[in-house]
């Protein structure tokens, strides 16, 4: 049952330290060991304590770490991963599964030139590393090099088998103008597999909507959602995409329900806080605030950029589109999704600066990208 | 039928999905150190403040005792001296030519940060000769957790020195 709304609201920004006057007030959520898969790592933890030499045991660990913090959107965890590898990383030939783990730590902290750097160096120790591969077409779609992408998916094929190849080229299809092929192609990764993890049906799932958001298909983008989040319930990125798409179908109140459990994640509170704002509540000054502070939290200790919400932070709720833009660009140079493009698209109408986005329309023609929210705006910069 | 299974093998052991997933924010610790200016003679004296996030602490010293996912005030304080324990192991000042400096834990609260609740551990910084610097020593939570950052800022009368402590970067001279 989701949680009421109102549980979603953050305890006031100005406090002093304090002592809490009863044993019983609750300061604090952390992972539950009733969970299962926080019992799994710390099975694996403990296997790995007894045999702290075990490359597999650690391998796997990792694994976990990784895989977990990317469904609950809980940065930590690349870094316990990231300590539990190290001591194979500090080899001076770290072994192939050690490099391709921690380049997939530093693409989730969005170190994309430095990921590059690991994967290329794994492929060429082992030209057949489905991971790695994977990885390297994933990372050319994020950054919209969209013939280096498709080589890489056909790598994945010849690695690790039709199904995760099919995946892959539907995915890039969704950004190349293809969305409907990418619909039918993904419904054949569907039927291809036999019994695959639910991670893997969810994702499918997820590609679907983004396809169907494509062609603009709402009602098919949604049950795609649903479907997703059915088999991956508390899925950060499933979360916030859905936000997103429920955002901009206008319906807020939903964000709010949908997220109220989810406040301590940033891009899920950037939401909630769109929702506020959408809302006109008045709680809006509030979540502005957190958002404001943790974002000073990131900048504090240096932190990889986090452009994206950022830029969309400073349009919609700082109403400063200038700022909006500068960030914008600056994200737009590392990341060029479609979220990111629009992003750029937006800020550039709003501060009234149509060409500092000369170079993303020219990328969204060459890509041939289909969006009925980007193209309309990419109209409009166009024309003026 | 044989690759159809070695493919299957295949996916259950990677790692796919959307690679754009940014949520909370990584480990922060924060590190406030004010120079008492009306310290003795001779000594040196300042006041500490030690902002740890309690769901770090968790981590690494289990302190929700009845595994319900919710850290209540009374299993916090029920870890107390082990939190002190565990923190002041991480963390040393020395003065010129290696004199000891000794920390004095004094007490412990809570603060509230934009990401969560913080065990707040207050302590005192006291050199018996007063130094011309002040060699900061920082590892908290290195071991398990590379990207874990503590953010320190320091008062001496009108002047302010920040630093952001890291693996690379755990040891820290201070001019006083």
């Amino acid at each position: 049952m989701p949680a009421d709304a109102t549980t979603a609201a953050p305890p006031a920004p100005f406090r002093a330290p304090y002592l809490p006057s009863t044993d019983t007030e609750e300061l604090q959520e952390v992972p539950s060991t009733q969970d299962p898969a926080v019992s799994e790592m710390k099975a694996l933890r403990a296997t790995l304590d007894t045999a702290p030499h075990s490359l597999p045991a650690a391998i796997q660990l990792a694994g976990a770490y990784v895989d977990y913090g990317r469904q609950v959107g809980d940065a930590h965890y690349a870094g316990y991963a990231e300590a539990v590898i190290a001591p194979w990383m500090a080899q001076a030939r770290p072994p192939p599964s050690v490099l391709v783990t921690q380049a997939n730590i530093l693409q989730y902290r969005h170190q994309f030139r430095e990921a590059r750097v690991l994967l290329q160096k794994t492929l060429s120790m082992d030209r057949n590393n489905a991971q790695a591969w994977l990885t390297l077409a994933t990372l050319d779609m994020v950054q919209g090099d969209y013939s280096s992408a498709g080589k890489g998916c056909t790598e994945v094929i010849a690695s690790a088998g039709l199904e995760l190849g099919l995946a892959c080229s539907a995915n890039l299809r969704s950004y190349t103008g293809q969305a409907r092929q990418s619909l039918a192609l993904l419904h054949q990764a569907e039927a291809a597999g036999g019994p695959v993890p639910a991670s893997y049906r969810a994702w499918v799932q997820g590609l679907m909507a983004e396809s169907a958001e494509r062609l603009g298909d709402w009602p098919l983008a949604e049950s795609h959602y649903l479907s997703a989040l059915k088999l991956l319930p508390r899925d950060n990125f499933l979360l916030v995409a859905y936000a997103d798409f429920l955002l901009d179908r206008a319906r807020p109140k939903e964000v709010l329900t949908l997220l109220a459990d989810h406040a301590q994640s940033d891009t899920a509170f950037l939401r909630l806080a769109l929702a506020q704002s959408a809302l006109h509540s008045e709680q809006v000054g509030r979540y502005t605030w957190i958002m404001a502070a943790r974002f000073e939290a990131l900048t504090l200790r240096g932190s990889d950029f986090f452009g994206r919400e950022q830029a969309r932070f400073a349009l919609e709720l700082q109403h400063d589109p200038q700022s909006a833009l500068d960030l914008a660009r600056r994200n737009w140079q590392v990341q060029r999704e479609p979220w990111d493009t629009r992003l750029l698209l937006e800020a550039a109408i709003a501060a009234g600066q149509p060409q500092a986005a000369s170079e993303a329309l020219d990328f969204l023609q060459k890509a041939k990208l289909e969006d009925p929210i980007i193209e309309p705006l990419a109209r409009r910069l166009r024309a003026q | 039928m044989k690759a159809g299974a070695m493919a299957l093998i295949v996916v259950s052991a990677l790692i796919f999905g959307p690679p754009v997933v940014r949520a909370h924010s990584a480990s922060d610790a924060y590190l406030n150190l004010t120079v008492d200016s009306g310290s003795p003679r001779g000594m040196f004296v300042a006041h500490g403040q030690w902002d740890i996030a309690l769901r770090d602490l968790d981590f690494v010293l289990k302190l929700d005792d009845d595994g319900d996912g919710r850290l209540s005030w009374g299993e916090v304080r029920h870890h107390q001296s082990a939190i002190e324990r565990y923190a002041y192991a991480y963390l040393s000042f020395s003065g010129d030519s290696g004199n000891a400096c000794v920390i004095k834990p004094m007490r412990q609260m809570i603060d509230d940060h934009a990401d969560g609740a913080y065990a707040a551990l207050f302590f005192d910084v006291v050199c018996k000769q007063a130094p011309l610097k002040l060699r900061l020593h920082y590892d908290l939570f290195f071991a398990v957790d590379p990207s874990h950052r503590g953010i320190f800022v320091m008062h001496d009368r009108a002047n302010l020195a920040t630093a952001v402590l890291s693996p690379q970067n755990d040891v820290i001279d201070l001019t006083l």
